[in-house]
């Protein structure tokens, strides 16, 4: 009996521990040093990928965001996102801009982007699971598909995804399964 | 006596039912101080089924533009308290800066807002099954949704 009772134990909160799995937060961190002004958002992820989908409102629509033929400083980001796609791993497809250069690449299963303005004051770092980066782009070329890429960011390890930071603001947005920030 | 045990009973027993009823969808608690001198203190606990079962006397023409504004963003909300409430607790949003304090958070089926400014500190937690009734209830003044 002394035996049994432990492995009975085990064997509950293993089903307990398989049936439930861990809610997933995505957190964003922002810091401002010069106004010390501090903000922490934590969303868990099945609170997103049900309120994303109900959103039709301007180009967000159906959990997917409309994005034509535009371009984000003056990056096209579909065709970025096939170019880094067809090349090997570790290798950067680089565009050069006046004020700041972009390089993406895809490293150990992920899709990294560094921005960097010239003068060395703003850089952003961007870290999207590969998968996440195909889910996002799954809606064809002229949408985002945002529902996707939280379905599969549910499904990737802890990580950063992205890091900011300027001269007096830092902000950093992580996906872990802690419901505090800190 | 017997009779008087057993009015005794259906008294205790209504109130009993009464007071099960009136609590089931919690209560919405409102608690705001002001730092002033002689500064206003409130304390507000409210059963929160009073807030759709009070809407249901109020008529529909005084609840018409509400759910007009309400209406179009009803997926939105639908699907955000659903979330809420399915999600496990704990805090959503802190902002904090040289003089304020702003937290929201989940728990225990209640969402809960808590501002600390200069001014005043103010605290206020709502039960999210009462404020879908009672924003299903503003909706459905408009007409059928």
């Amino acid at each position: 009996m002394k035996t049994i009772l432990p492995v009975l134990a085990v064997l509950c909160m293993g089903t307990v521990a398989m049936a439930a799995p861990a809610e997933r937060y995505l957190h964003v961190k922002v810091d401002d040093q010069m106004g010390h002004e501090h903000v922490r958002v934590n969303i868990p992820l099945s609170l997103a990928e049900k309120v994303i989908p109900a959103i039709n409102q301007g180009q967000l629509r159906d959990g997917k965001i409309e994005i034509g033929h535009s371009h984000a400083n003056g990056v096209d980001l579909k065709a970025l996102l096939d170019a880094v796609k067809s090349a090997p791993d570790g290798v950067f497809v680089t565009v050069q801009e006046p004020g700041t250069d972009v390089r993406v690449a895809k490293l150990n299963g992920k899709m990294i982007v560094h921005v960097r303005d010239k003068g060395g004051k703003e850089r952003v770092d961007v870290t999207v699971p590969w998968d996440v980066a195909q889910a996002l782009a799954s809606s064809g070329e002229q949408q985002l598909n945002v529902e996707a890429a939280i379905q599969a960011l549910e499904k990737t390890g802890d990580t950063t995804l992205v890091t900011a930071t300027d001269n007096h603001q830092t902000i950093r947005v992580w996906i872990d399964s802690r419901n505090t920030s800190d | 006596m017997l009779l008087l045990g057993k009015i005794g009973m259906g008294v205790l027993g209504t109130v009993l039912v009464t007071g099960a009823v009136v609590s089931s969808e919690g209560f919405i608690h409102v608690k705001v101080n002001e730092k002033r001198r002689n500064g206003t203190h409130i304390s507000l606990v409210v059963p929160a089924i009073l807030a759709p079962v009070s809407l249901k006397f109020v008529p529909n023409r005084y609840l018409a533009p509400g759910a007009a504004n309400v209406r179009p963003y009803l997926p939105v909300i639908d699907a955000a308290l659903s979330g809420l409430a399915d999600c496990p607790d704990g805090p959503l949003v802190e902002f904090t800066d040289a003089n304020e304090q702003v937290s929201v958070v989940k728990s225990g089926g209640s969402a809960i807002v808590d501002v600390n400014d200069p001014n005043e500190t103010v605290h206020v937690a709502v039960p999210l099954r009462a404020a879908q009734s009672t924003i299903d209830e503003i909706a459905s003044a408009g007409g059928p949704i």
